[in-house]
């Protein structure tokens, strides 16, 4: 029996429009959560997201089918974004351990985090969230909220395993202290 | 309770929530915890950073799938044209890459190979007495020649006896 990651193989293999379609609204939305938390903004997202399709388009027949789509479709949209900051200066791209991103919240935009906050936890989070190194932040998304296994995330950030535990704990020890020294 | 302890078990509460502990520790650890408030907070409050990351939405644009799709139809669309009126395109373009691959692999092998067998073969001519000019004629011969005619035998051979399906 064929499974759901085949048959999205062959759809891409195919260039088929409706499989194309059903992939952008099932992870539109994860892609924009991701691509917002290694970017640490809003504004331009967009052009991101829609590159990261047309790249999906062209270069699909290299997805085997074998493992989950979203690693695969992250690590798409990760090379875009990493491509583009690299080439344009609008997106200020920093090296941190040798290849994150340094967000651009010097920018004086609002965060996107602010405006997504949508429960009060959220809220307090909003603004280490929005000043927390990148490579911490995009951590802490595929593992937290991607729900993606440490190997996903590893073959994503193309850093080994042990690096991706330490930068989500490192992230975590970022966090906590807005929760300390409170009952749930 | 010393403070190295509680880092310890801290620790293992990082490895837990990230998915990566063993049985066993986390066997100890739920005994501690049970035992521990200072790791009991610490959990708890690791556990709402957690949830709180889970408390953004970000909205996407309506228009934005419109958008991309109206970008991605002609795409698709020119491809499929091509594989319509040409279905074999696509993979005798991947096969012509493969043998190209191929060739260069083997011809630098041949190369490689070349220089080595010329080294042992020099070891070999001496007690043997060939001269230098018969031991270069030699590896031309029997080994360069034949190595060179086996890599550029994949252009002409059929596409199963390449290895290509």
């Amino acid at each position: 029996m064929e499974s759901d990651t085949q048959r999205i193989a062959l759809g891409l293999r195919q260039r088929d429009v409706v499989v194309l379609k059903t992939l952008i609204e099932q992870y539109q939305f994860r892609l924009v959560r991701y691509l917002v938390s290694l970017l640490g903004r809003r504004d331009g997202v967009d052009d991101f997201v829609q590159e990261t399709w047309l790249r999906v388009l062209e270069r699909g027949a290299s997805y085997d089918g074998h493992s989950r789509f979203e690693p695969w479709l992250f690590r798409v949209a990760r090379n875009i974004a990493f491509d583009a900051m690299r080439k344009r200066p609008m997106f200020s791209l920093d090296s941190n351990e040798g290849d994150g991103i340094r967000s651009s919240s010097a920018s004086g935009e609002p965060s996107p985090y602010m405006l997504a906050a949508r429960t009060q936890d959220a809220e307090r989070l909003a603004h280490s969230l929005q000043t927390l190194e990148p490579v911490y932040r995009e951590a802490l998304v595929l593992r937290f909220q991607e729900d993606l296994s440490l190997q996903e995330i590893s073959v994503i950030v193309g850093a080994p395993v042990s690096t991706v535990a330490s930068r989500i704990y490192r992230g975590l020890a970022t966090l906590r202290p807005q929760f300390e020294g409170e009952t749930a | 309770m010393n403070i190295d302890h509680h880092e310890s078990f801290q620790r293992m509460i990082d490895e837990s929530l990230v998915g990566a502990i063993s049985a066993e520790k986390e066997q100890s650890l739920r005994e501690h915890l049970s035992t521990c408030t200072p790791c009991k907070e610490y959990l708890s409050a690791s556990k709402r950073v957690i949830a709180g990351l889970s408390g953004f939405s970000f909205e996407v644009n309506p228009t934005l799938n419109a958008r991309i799709l109206a970008a991605l139809r002609p795409q698709a669309e020119q491809v499929h044209e091509v594989l319509a009126h040409h279905p074999d395109a696509m993979r005798q373009h991947n096969m012509r890459f493969k043998i190209w691959a191929a060739f260069a692999v083997a011809l630098s092998m041949s190369i490689v190979g070349s220089a080595l067998v010329y080294q042992v073969a020099k070891l070999l001519a001496t007690p043997m007495y060939f001269d230098n000019a018969q031991l270069q004629v030699g590896v031309l011969v029997f080994w360069l020649l034949p190595s060179f005619c086996s890599a550029l035998w994949m252009f002409a051979a059929p596409g199963e006896k390449r290895g290509v399906a």
